[in-house]
């Protein structure tokens, strides 16, 4: 019986057109799995290549573009250097007529900070404000103050031209710039308005930066009440710089 | 996925041997074709490495078991009408062995796949066990039972 059997079913073959149709099948099939495959290898590819690019957009933004510090240069002239977190200017905007006449002619973006305020200072628009009265003011805000200061105390121009270093909260930028005044100068109005000097923001927005640095020497110094309407008039036009149209090309050092 | 010399060296091996489980289970060359594409396709996809050819061997006449059930589960439901197989046979298979494949393919399924293994393949109890997932006694009471109904079937004179 066992070879009756094994030879019964020895006789049982998968013919020639069975063994073609597996063939055509299965190639038919690599096909389209190697399709799927390519298909499903490159979905995530793309994606990784989506997420990479997204994080070197962010990073990029992060480490070069995004503001970190804000660097008030003010004399009448008021210019605001806008840094990243690297110290280098990521823009730098005017905040009066006089710093807009400046900075067409000086481009900042770029640079570190320490050289862009050297040639800030240095050009020949900002060398036609840099008079006998003028104040040449720094007002730093950064979370990174103390060292933006350090390195502003230290610079050529801070000691040739025997300029101020403050700081300021970070807070103060955004109120800074709603009341359109650089930071510098909104910081002299804010204390001026505590020493009750009863000034507006748009009255200071007209006085220059040497007067209002003068006025607040003055209350510093213990001057009381307000300053009424004459004086202010006075202080709009003392330098002789915004809106006063005449500039002298002379440096007072 | 195995490469194309890979299967059509596994074709040419077991296509025979898939054909003859196929002739245990199912009626028609269309349904065995079906099961010969879908084993091999899991041949191509199967990624594992097969330790030997016996294990490979093995691997298929699993595959093939559990394709033809499947199919057959399908075509009862689908109510597909049986033809009889062993007359598409009649052409390449001897007159007297196709009475001896009859008597083997009228046996219940359960005997027939030991019958198969044990006979043809050269199985033993305890290889068909663990190929089939069953107990080695088990095949042993199977294959006793599948050879006294294949003597009764062959006229009871005959020794296994």
């Amino acid at each position: 019986m066992h070879e009756e059997i094994w030879e019964a079913f020895e006789q049982i073959h998968a013919t020639e057109q069975m063994k073609q149709s597996v063939s055509k099948y299965l190639l038919q099939n690599r096909r389209k799995t190697a399709k799927r495959t390519h298909a499903f290898l490159l979905r995530p590819l793309v994606s990784a290549c989506v997420i990479l690019m997204v994080c070197i957009g962010v990073g990029n933004w992060y480490f070069f573009e995004m503001p970190v510090s804000y660097v008030s240069v003010d004399v009448n002239p008021s210019i605001e250097i806008i840094l990243n977190r690297r110290n280098r200017v990521t823009s730098a905007e005017s905040r009066n007529k006089d710093g807009e006449r400046v900075l067409k002619n000086v481009h900042l973006e770029g640079m570190d900070y320490l050289e862009a305020v050297e040639l800030l200072v240095e050009c020949e628009a900002m060398q036609d404000y840099l008079t006998k009265d003028a104040e040449l003011t720094f007002t730093v805000a950064s979370a990174n103050a103390e060292e933006i200061l350090a390195g502003l105390q230290n610079s050529e121009v801070t000691v040739h031209y025997q300029g101020m270093c403050r700081s300021a909260d970070l807070d103060t930028v955004t109120s800074a710039h709603q009341c359109g005044m650089s930071l510098g100068k909104y910081q002299i109005y804010q204390l001026l308005s505590e020493y009750g000097a009863g000034l507006t923001a748009d009255d200071c927005k007209n006085i220059p930066m040497c007067h209002l640095r003068l006025l607040l020497a003055q209350y510093e110094d213990g001057k009381k009440g307000t300053v009424n309407y004459d004086e202010i008039k006075k202080l709009e036009v003392g330098c002789g710089h915004e809106g006063g149209g005449h500039h002298h090309s002379q440096n007072h050092h | 996925m195995r490469s194309e010399q890979e299967v059509e060296q596994a074709i040419e091996l077991y296509s025979d041997m898939i054909r003859r489980i196929c002739l245990l289970h199912l009626n028609n060359h269309e349904d065995t074709e079906d099961v010969l594409q879908e084993v091999f396709l899991k041949y191509v996809l199967h990624s594992s490495v097969f330790e030997s050819k016996e294990h490979e061997k093995a691997w298929l006449i699993r595959v093939t078991l559990n394709a033809c059930k499947d199919l057959k589960r399908k075509l009862f439901r689908h109510s597909t009408v049986p033809l009889d197989v062993l007359s598409e046979e009649a052409a390449s298979v001897m007159p007297e062995q196709i009475g001896i494949l009859e008597i083997v393919l009228s046996l219940p399924a359960k005997y027939k796949d030991v019958i198969y293994l044990h006979y043809y393949e050269g199985y033993t109890a305890r290889e068909i066990g663990m190929m089939l997932h069953k107990k080695e006694n088990t095949i042993y009471s199977l294959l006793s039972r599948g050879r006294e109904l294949l003597k009764q079937k062959l006229g009871g004179g005959r020794n296994a």
